[in-house]
């Protein structure tokens, strides 16, 4: 199972300063939360898309292109159903879709797959140490960012340990599947109770490792890596602000929203 | 900032010029952890000088871990609890000192290696502990090549470490405390969840830091590398009982028997001819038995020993129905790209005893789940009991075949011993006068059944092995599989599980033991399957395996010590007892 997102490649994008990078997420994020419409979240996806492309991570984006099919699905189809505005071009009992119900749906859908995408890209450029760098170099505290570097790494191994544990339960005849939903609660403890423990003695074995390795002997450890500030983050800067401002713009006029009609 | 080392205690009992010499000391150190009714140490005194490399050895609970956790302050600084004594590293007490301002003192590598790594890269990992203590970049930059040089990770800097196979990720860790350049290196276990090859990797490490000048305090169950130190420390009940250099300690037969140490298995050949000694290597034992050989009477013993049959022609009791497992040309890939199994057969008869041998990453767990059905071939087919393992319902499969994981602690969640065994037959819906029978002879079985009302979690890694293999058993396997029962046990667990599991084999279930142990293959084993990279490569009596170095070699399989010991006199000895019977006959 891969670990970490991060692909070694030697692109402009990578080798961004890790600042930068977590503005240039920061910035996305922004500008697609301000528009609705599937019209204007278009030069997004064109961006990203392209941004995959420089940065070669498709294989990230194809092992994970069941979670954007169903994010994409579900949510235009929840939304479809919620959003009651416009003309109804079809109007079955609580069934109401209007033009404006499917663009705002797809809208919504689109959207959540954008910040997905944004995701992907920044961890399929991004170490995590560079993360907590950035952070670092933002005023986060030393201890914060590390904790999100940690974290990356507890995930995957916890995942492996509660496999493990439904396959060791399931050749005991443990079916979790079968019942009523609180049989089936309770049928989950043969899981949570050894995987809980797992997590936690092994989060004591990395506590005392940390520890033991000088976590904490210093509040401001230094970094053996160094970032400069190259003009091509200074331009990233530029455009990335220039995005925020375009979409924050077209907001504020109005032309993001969807028209009901 | 405050620090680590405060200047000696006037009332320091060692005191004084001599006790500066001393790497490490500590004077009347006791601990009681903060939950516990006993102490896990009781006045301990332990000096070691600069540059020796010393062992601590004892059965599990002895006080082990929790004697070199003091000496980076892990007891009292992270592990609360009652704490007396004084340690000293070079001369200076540690006193309240954190952890963390021990680190450039005194380097710790512990067992769980995943647990101590938490880089993206090789060369982060390395770097990891120099930053934390504020070395400038410059600094650090210059550590990390003769770190990692020292390790023999040259080259690796930007893999990444959960890539590493279990040695490579132990020496990368040790590579991380070296950057720090420690005056003393502790090793808590540093080889349990390795395979001969790790294992070899990590000793001649450890022997090439030795060579450097390092003091290293190593904790280790098995005892043929401890031949190598300086001195071994025994500790019983939180107590040392012995402090003496390896070849006085290592012959003292009723010290090791009382200890739960397991004797070298050049020393078990030697004390079976009669010869009071210790063997430092192979051509010593060689030498002592050549000169006692013409001395050496036959017994009536030896005489029976040569009309017996050897272990591994006895017959299998077969029942003459279809084989218990057909695996026919069976290949599996991971994730569309590793072959992790490569067109294997394999058939497993009724009353066998098989074990599994091979590297990590060879295949070995792979076959077993394809065996229970938790992984589907890719190519081939899977045949328990005569019928295809995919038409089997779960109850059919489970009362065919078990499989015992390797950490129980994957499988124990009930709140009492009892539960935890009916848990399966209670799955399958067997009633509940069977289920009460069924528990109470498997936990008789296992030598449970004194602790039936007890919380799981409070037993000893040694009964909750056993616990694991009685939640199996329960289902009444006819194929029991058990991957790596003895890791983490001590050698009186180790021999308590083994017969354990030859006393359910003579009662007719079949064995399949997956293992890295050579001694526990020759000994108990009487088929051997050897993998490597996903193909079987032997398949046949161990002791026709045992003759075929090469064979071993190629798939980095160490021979045992009393096996290699009889090719010197031209014999395949899976047991020292045999060895010995077979020297005499020869003398």
């Amino acid at each position: 199972m891969p670990i970490y997102l991060y692909l070694d490649r030697r692109t402009f994008i990578h080798r961004l300063h890790p600042t930068v990078k977590i503005l240039t997420i920061v910035a996305i994020f922004w500008s697609v939360y301000w528009v609705d419409s599937p019209l204007w979240l278009l030069p997004l996806g064109v961006l990203l898309l392209a941004g995959a492309q420089i940065t070669r991570a498709w294989p990230n984006f194809y092992s994970l292109r069941w979670l954007f099919i169903l994010v994409i699905f579900a949510t235009t189809l929840t939304w479809i159903v919620f959003y009651r505005q416009g003309k109804p071009l079809l109007h079955l009992g609580p069934l109401f879709v209007s033009r404006a119900s499917l663009e705002y749906g797809f809208g919504r859908g689109i959207k959540l797959a954008e910040l997905l995408a944004t995701s992907v890209l920044f961890l399929s450029t991004t170490k995590v140490e560079e993360f907590a760098y950035g952070l670092g170099e933002m005023g986060v505290p030393y201890r914060v960012g590390f904790a999100i570097t940690l974290a990356f790494r507890l995930v995957p191994l916890f995942i492996d340990s509660a496999l493990t544990v439904v396959q060791a339960q399931s050749l005991r005849g443990y079916d979790f599947e079968s019942g009523s939903l609180l049989t089936r609660l309770r049928r989950y403890v043969p899981v949570t109770v050894p995987v809980f423990m797992g997590a936690l003695r092994k989060a004591n074995n990395m506590a005392m490792a940390l520890e033991a390795r000088g976590f904490g002997y210093s509040a401001r450890p230094t970094s053996y890596v160094h970032y400069e500030v190259r003009p091509l983050d200074v331009l990233m800067l530029v455009g990335v602000g220039l995005l925020s401002a375009a979409y924050f713009l077209i907001y504020y006029t109005g032309r993001g929203a969807i028209a009901p009609r | 900032m405050k620090t680590a080392l405060e200047p000696q205690s006037p009332i320091d009992p060692a005191g004084g010029a001599e006790a500066a010499a001393d790497a490490v000391a500590l004077h009347e150190v006791s601990f009681t952890y903060r939950t516990a009714q006993t102490p896990a140490l009781l006045n301990v005194r332990l000096r070691q000088r600069a540059g020796e490399m010393i062992g601590i050895m004892g059965a599990s609970g002895a006080g082990k871990s929790s004697l070199v956790k003091c000496l980076n302050a892990v007891i009292p600084g992270f592990e609360h609890g009652q704490f007396a004594g004084i340690v000293q590293i070079h001369g200076r007490a540690v006193k309240q000192a954190q952890v963390s301002q021990m680190a450039p003192l005194v380097g710790m590598v512990f067992q769980d290696f995943e647990a101590q790594l938490f880089s993206t890269n090789v060369a982060h990992e390395v770097a990891f502990a120099m930053e934390q203590v504020g070395l400038p970049p410059d600094e650090i930059r210059s550590r990390l090549g003769p770190a990692l040089a020292a390790v023999g990770l040259t080259g690796f800097e930007d893999r990444d470490p959960t890539s590493l196979s279990g040695g490579e990720k132990q020496r990368l860790a040790i590579a991380s405390v070296l950057a720090l350049r420690p005056s003393v290196i502790v090793l808590d276990e540093p080889t349990t969840d390795l395979d001969p090859e790790g294992r070899a990797e990590v000793f001649d490490l450890i022997r090439r830091l030795r060579d450097l000048g390092l003091s290293l305090i190593i904790v280790e169950h098995e005892t043929e590398e401890m031949r190598e130190c300086n001195r071994i420390v025994v500790l019983r009940d939180g107590q040392v009982i012995a402090d003496r250099p390896p070849d006085q300690l290592l012959s003292d037969r009723s010290l090791l028997a009382e200890s739960g140490i397991r004797p070298p298995g050049l020393n078990q050949v030697l004390w079976a001819l009669g010869i009071d000694a210790h063997a430092r290597n192979i051509e010593e034992a060689e030498a002592l038995i050549r000169r006692a050989l013409p001395l050496l009477a036959r017994t009536d013993e030896d005489r029976g020993a040569c009309t017996a049959e050897p272990p591994d022609s006895i017959a299998v009791s077969d029942s003459g129905g279809p084989a218990l497992v057909e695996i026919d040309n069976v290949t599996h890939i991971y994730d569309g790209a590793v072959r992790a199994l490569d067109q294997v057969s394999l058939t497993i008869n009724p009353g066998e005893f098989v074990a599994i041998i091979g590297q990590n990453g060879s295949g070995k767990t792979t076959l077993a789940k394809h065996v229970v059905g938790l992984l589907k071939p890719d190519c081939g087919r899977v045949m328990l009991g005569g019928r295809d393992r995919a038409a089997l319902r779960p109850i059919e499969a489970a009362t065919l075949v078990g499989y015992v994981f390797q950490n129980p602690d994957h499988q124990i969640f009930a709140g009492t011993v009892g539960e935890e065994v009916a848990f399966g037959p209670r799955n399958f819906g067997l009633p509940a006068d069977e289920i009460e029978r069924r528990c109470e002879r498997v936990l008789k079985a296992v030598g449970l059944e004194s602790m039936r009302g007890q919380d799981p979690f409070l037993l000893g890694r040694g009964e909750r092995q056993r616990l694991a293999v009685a939640s199996i058993l329960v289902l009444q396997p006819r194929l029991l599989i058990l991957d790596e029962p003895t890791t983490g046990l001590d050698y009186p667990q180790q021999r308590r599980m083994m017969e354990l599991i030859t006393e359910l084999n003579r009662a007719g279930t079949a064995i399949v033991i997956i293992t890295h142990t050579p001694w526990l293959v020759a000994e108990y084993a009487r088929r051997a399957v050897l993998m490597r990279k996903g193909r079987k490569l032997f398949d046949g009596p161990v002791r026709e395996l045992f003759n075929r170095e090469e064979l071993l070699g190629s798939a980095a399989f160490r021979l045992p010590e009393v096996t290699a010991l009889g090719w010197r006199f031209g014999i395949t000895a899976l047991t020292a007892e045999e060895l010995a019977a077979a020297l005499r006959r020869s003398g």
